[in-house]
């Protein structure tokens, strides 16, 4: 149902290029405002690339300006400082320690989304009665706001009021009250099941896309010479399905890189500052410390760092050319 | 392999879907069902589960409130902020297929500016809109929704547009169309399905959007997002409201989710699985 | 200079009367000459900056209604939780948006806000619409300290804001409790006069009592909680900066025993308190769970069941406990005077003077009476005439008992913390709250603080926080005076 035309070589390397023979010289039969192709292209690419120097270009020059002046919430000092700032954040536990368990979050949901993803494809890869109605209820999460996904688990989560205590409850035979979103041990678990219920359904929905495009020959040949589940997953599945799986593991990992809505809405980064991503602390110190200077300092190693690694992943991906 | 077997296989198959189905919508769920409770059902101890009648106050009060302004401002911030990012992302992704213009590194240096974290982005376009006195205006926030869309409508709009036939358009060229009249008369309407679900995916981004709106806004053009966070008070909060007006967010959503399947895949892989 | 005080305060309200009794022929109150002067702005309107909740009730249900009927001007409420407060009023600030007119400031902010020119100064408006007179009779101590930063008006103070125990007295005076209790202990079953006291009677209720009814519980969440620790904290004698380096002395041995007390009275009180917020303790006051709770005014009044009618309420559970609840100072004696909330002007208001005309007829003599007496809101009485006051006296039975324990507390009560840029300092405050609650080591929560404070104060200056920690820890209500 979902996959329907495409094999999956073909999809990672994007279809036939059709502007292989682009048309350079094409009949014109009467003039236009656009005096040329050569204005036309330029003219209709023109007010895209403005808007895209707004966040393309501009950020950075101005990052870089503000972090070499000393503007804080009280002083307008835009005289140049040097490095300053840079030098605070590399001695600023705070800030190596956010970036650390960013990471460390993003390697550790990463997998477990993967692999959720990927086992509920297996479930729903073959046919099934209302396997449309089940996999379209599924996808539900993905398309709702992090704000509205943070918020509902808080109330599932809640230590009265939710349910989750309540199931639990029920199992231990006794009440629970266990506090999701203060205790250091269940915080970070509890952002976890949030972020893997949102985004579990991301996997399962490019894998089931996958899988469906195994060739069918090949399967059955592979039964058919007696090749255990495993070979035939080592061999055949997992080849063809690589390139998606690439593909997912790319988008997400820099999507939880980035994570600061549904943390912001579970815990605000706290207890303490023990669920801090980097986002957040970049928030923090711009719009609650107001330490400009300082938090361009910031989001230029933060903008340095991961273009690197947008760029290093999206090369080696290579999502299409 | 027997046929028991294979049964009971199935039904094991069976029983793990619907697990699975309960699992990603109960908390769905929930949130409907704090939505309607009645206060004292909200604040029930142990948690009642369905709510003994359908109580719209909560609903009432936001409407009686204002605090469903925020959801129009959403509404007009995205769908306004959407409209434009397809009209140039369409226009760019055009040139870049049928001119190459740029060169392969231009499209990924575009996409990739869709993947620098919203934080870094917002905060030098804060003093930016300081400085033009943008801050808390619809055309402030709709500027940046459109820039942040405008990559993806490319890199979408890209792969959609070369799936027209170049006989087409060379055809249509012959007949004394325009390059401006072909985009408009020859591609759009080849490539509608995608066009359509493109719109979408940009619309429901700028939708779903906190980070921006947190930042940008400050009374008059505060987004839903934005309002829901500040029913977490220190003091109280407001339970009720955070489902009512969370259900608002996520209405919209579901009829997506009902009308878009078919193109879902593409949309959220940016482009590399089809369909 | 302190006894000398009174006299003038006399003095002052003397020649208010005096003024009142023989002029009534020309001159109209403070009220009447707002609604009057505003009147030239009709059609316009103004936006006013709460604190998220039910302190926005005041206006929204009563003043903005009011004040429309009254001038034509209309009145915008916008909500903010507490903690953001300050971010909210210096973003619109920084970003020059005129996001409000009026705003609600915590008064240990407003130093902060008035030096970075984000706040109005009022003298000029106060001289052009008369009103000087009628805010001197408001109560010295929150006239005194949150009204004027290095003797300009920047604010005025709205909310007598104190933090005082309510208790159970069915279950303090039931003789049988006494009894026992002073068996088990060898003093009389009273409320507490010091904190050892407080966590021993706690222990004993929840120990007769429980699940029922437990000792004692307050709103935890560091927000709101951070005014009861800096309170405990200078009960235990602690001070908070060393005055010769400004070096942060809160990780002294009374910082250490102010936690390990906080965190060991948590033992007699309900299981996840920590996260309750002002609603959630509320809840369990006026449900009858807990005997004992350090909380602000209105709970009072609620918890008498006055006001239990109101529409705006009908999210309160109704008050079990009416006429059962008994009114004393907190251990020690001398109460918090925390958060309290002042009126200011914002300076980039587009409409600033139907924007004060607004808050000198809110702080009023007469409309301030009116809005501190309102059963949804959470203003608590400030100025002298409210405490008096025969009306408000008679609202409930115990409120004369009540209205006397609340101006006690605003005699004795110390003043939250404000040096430059408080808020940074609280806000390493709350930090070190949640992490208590997570568990972590007290010496090590503290030590980091106490670091975190020194890194702040090293950044903005050590002289420059000197002077205004000086100046604000020679006040005479800054530390305790026992």
């Amino acid at each position: 149902m979902l996959i329907r035309r495409s094999r999956a070589d073909e999809a990672i390397s994007g279809t036939a290029d059709a502007s292989r023979h682009p048309p350079d010289s094409p009949a014109r039969a009467r003039p236009t405002i656009f005096a040329s192709d050569r204005v036309f292209k330029y003219a209709v690419i023109t007010p895209a690339i403005f808007f895209i120097l707004l966040i393309g270009l501009y950020p950075f020059i101005k990052l870089l300006l503000t972090s070499v002046q000393n503007i804080t919430m009280f002083q307008d000092d835009t005289s140049y400082h040097g490095f300053i700032h840079f030098e605070r954040l590399f001695s600023d536990l705070r800030f190596w320690s956010s970036l650390a368990r960013t990471f460390a979050f993003t390697a550790v949901a990463l997998p477990v989304q993967l692999i959720l993803g990927f086992l509920l494809a297996l479930l729903f890869v073959n046919r099934m009665p209302i396997r449309q109605v089940f996999v379209a209820v599924l996808l539900l999460p993905v398309v709702i706001s992090p704000i509205v996904a943070g918020a509902t688990w808080r109330l599932m989560f809640e230590h009265r009021f939710g349910p989750i205590n309540q199931i639990i409850g029920w199992f231990v035979g006794e009440e629970v009250r266990l506090l999701w979103t203060s205790d250091p041990i269940l915080v970070w678990p509890a952002i976890l099941i949030a972020e893997v219920w949102q985004w579990t359904p991301f996997m399962f929905l490019l894998l089931l896309a996958a899988l469906s495009n195994v060739g069918r020959e090949q399967l059955e040949a592979a039964e058919l010479d007696g090749a255990s589940w495993w070979m035939t997953f080592r061999w055949i599945v997992l080849p063809a399905i690589m390139p998606v799986v690439a593909i997912a593991l790319l988008i997400r990992g820099l999507d939880l890189v980035r994570i600061f809505d549904i943390i912001w809405t579970m815990t605000r980064g706290g207890p303490g500052t023990m669920t801090e991503s980097v986002s957040i602390y970049a928030y923090h110190m711009a719009f609650r410390e107001f330490e400009i200077s300082y938090s361009a300092a910031m989001a230029l190693v933060i903008i340095v760092l991961l273009t690197v690694l947008v760029v290093a992943a999206l090369s080696r991906v290579e999502i299409s050319r | 392999m027997n046929r028991w077997d294979h049964g009971w296989r199935f039904a094991v198959r069976i029983a793990l879907a619907v697990l699975a189905v309960m699992f990603f919508l109960f908390p769905i769920y929930w949130l409907a069902a704090i939505s309607v409770k009645s206060p004292s059902e909200i604040f029930a101890h142990p948690p009642i589960w369905i709510p003994s009648s359908i109580n719209l106050n909560t609903y009432g009060a936001l409407f009686r409130d204002g605090d469903v302004w925020t959801v129009w401002n959403s509404l007009v911030t995205a769908g306004l902020s959407t409209v434009l990012a397809m009209i140039f992302g369409t226009m760019a992704a055009y040139s870049i297929v049928r001119f190459r213009t740029g060169g392969p590194h231009l499209s990924i240096w575009i996409i990739s500016q869709r993947m620098i974290p919203q934080i870094v982005i917002a905060f030098p376009v804060f003093l930016l809109f300081v400085a033009w006195r943008w801050i808390d205006t619809y055309h402030g926030l709709i500027a940046l929704y459109t820039a942040f869309n405008i990559p993806y409508v490319i890199w979408m709009m890209r792969g959609y547009i070369r799936d027209v036939p170049i006989e087409l358009e060379q055809s249509a060229l012959v007949d004394g169309l325009s390059r401006w009249q072909v985009l408009w008369k020859v591609i759009i309407p080849m490539t509608r399905g995608g066009f359509f679900a493109t719109a979408v995916f940009a619309f429901i981004f700028a939708w779903n959007d906190f980070v921006f709106a947190l930042i940008l806004t400050r009374t008059d053009v505060m987004t839903y997002t934005v309002q829901i966070t500040g029913y977490f008070g220190s003091q109280s909060t407001f339970w009720g409201k955070i489902g009512a007006m969370s259900m608002l967010g996520v209405l919209p959503m579901f009829f997506v989710v009902a009308t878009m399947q078919r193109f879902l895949v593409r949309g959220m892989s940016l482009g590399a699985v089809k369909g | 200079m302190r006894r000398m005080l009174p006299s003038t305060a006399t003095g002052a309200l003397l020649s208010v009367c005096l003024l009142a009794t023989t002029s009534t022929a020309w001159s109209q109150s403070a009220a009447e000459r707002a609604v009057e002067a505003a009147q030239e702005y009709s059609g316009t309107e103004i936006t006013v900056l709460y604190e998220a909740g039910l302190q926005a009730l005041d206006a929204s249900n009563f003043a903005a209604e009011r004040w429309e009927e009254l001038t034509g001007i209309r009145v915008n409420v916008v909500e903010s939780p507490v903690d953001e407060i300050f971010t909210r009023i210096m973003q619109a600030h920084r970003a020059g948006t005129a996001s409000f007119d009026v705003v609600n400031v915590i008064p240990n902010q407003m130093p902060d806000l008035a030096m970075s020119g984000a706040l109005e100064p009022l003298d000029d408006y106060v001289e052009r619409y008369d009103y000087a007179q009628e805010l001197e009779l408001i109560a010295p101590v929150y006239r005194d300290n949150w009204m004027r930063v290095e003797g300009t008006i920047y604010g005025f103070p709205d909310d007598g804001d104190v933090l005082v125990l309510y208790y159970r007295k069915d279950i303090f005076e039931d003789p049988e409790n006494q009894e026992a209790f002073r068996e088990q202990h060898g003093y009389d079953l009273a409320p507490p006069t010091t904190w050892e006291e407080y966590r021993e009677i706690g222990q004993f209720i929840t120990d007769k009592y429980a699940p029922e009814v437990y000792g004692a519980a307050g709103h935890f969440q560091p927000g709101n909680f951070q005014y009861l620790v800096q309170q405990r904290f200078r009960d235990e004698g602690g001070r908070f900066f060393d005055p010769e380096t400004m070096r942060a002395t809160i990780n002294s041995e009374a910082g250490v025993r102010a936690f390990e007390g906080i965190r060991a009275d948590l033992e007699m009180m309900p299981t996840g308190v920590e996260q309750w917020g002002f609603v959630e303790n509320l809840n369990a006051l006026l449900a009858g769970d807990v005997a004992m709770s350090i909380t602000w005014p209105p709970v009072g009044r609620w918890a008498a069941g006055y006001g239990a009618e109101t529409d705006a309420l009908d999210w309160l559970p109704e008050s079990q406990v009416s006429g059962r609840i008994g009114y004393a100072l907190p251990p020690n004696g001398q109460p918090e005077l925390a958060v309290g909330w002042a009126l200011s002007l914002a300076s980039t208001s587009e409409n600033k003077e139907a924007a004060y005309l607004f808050m000198q007829w809110m702080n009023s003599e007469e409309v301030s009476l009116e809005r501190v007496q309102l059963p949804f809101t959470l203003r608590g009485p400030f100025r002298e005439s409210h405490y008096q006051d025969e009306g408000f006296r008679n609202l409930w039975p115990d409120a004369g008992d009540y209205l006397d324990t609340l101006w006690e507390g605003a005699q004795s009560g110390i003043l939250d913390l404000s040096i430059i840029q408080i808020d940074r300092y609280e806000e390493a405050l709350r930090q070190a709250i949640s992490r208590l609650w997570a568990g972590d080591d007290i010496q090590e929560i503290l030590d980091d603080t106490a670091e975190q404070w020194d890194a702040l104060t090293d950044r903005i200056g050590v002289d420059a926080q000197r002077r205004a920690y000086e100046d604000w820890a020679s006040k005479p209500n800054a530390y305790p005076t026992q």
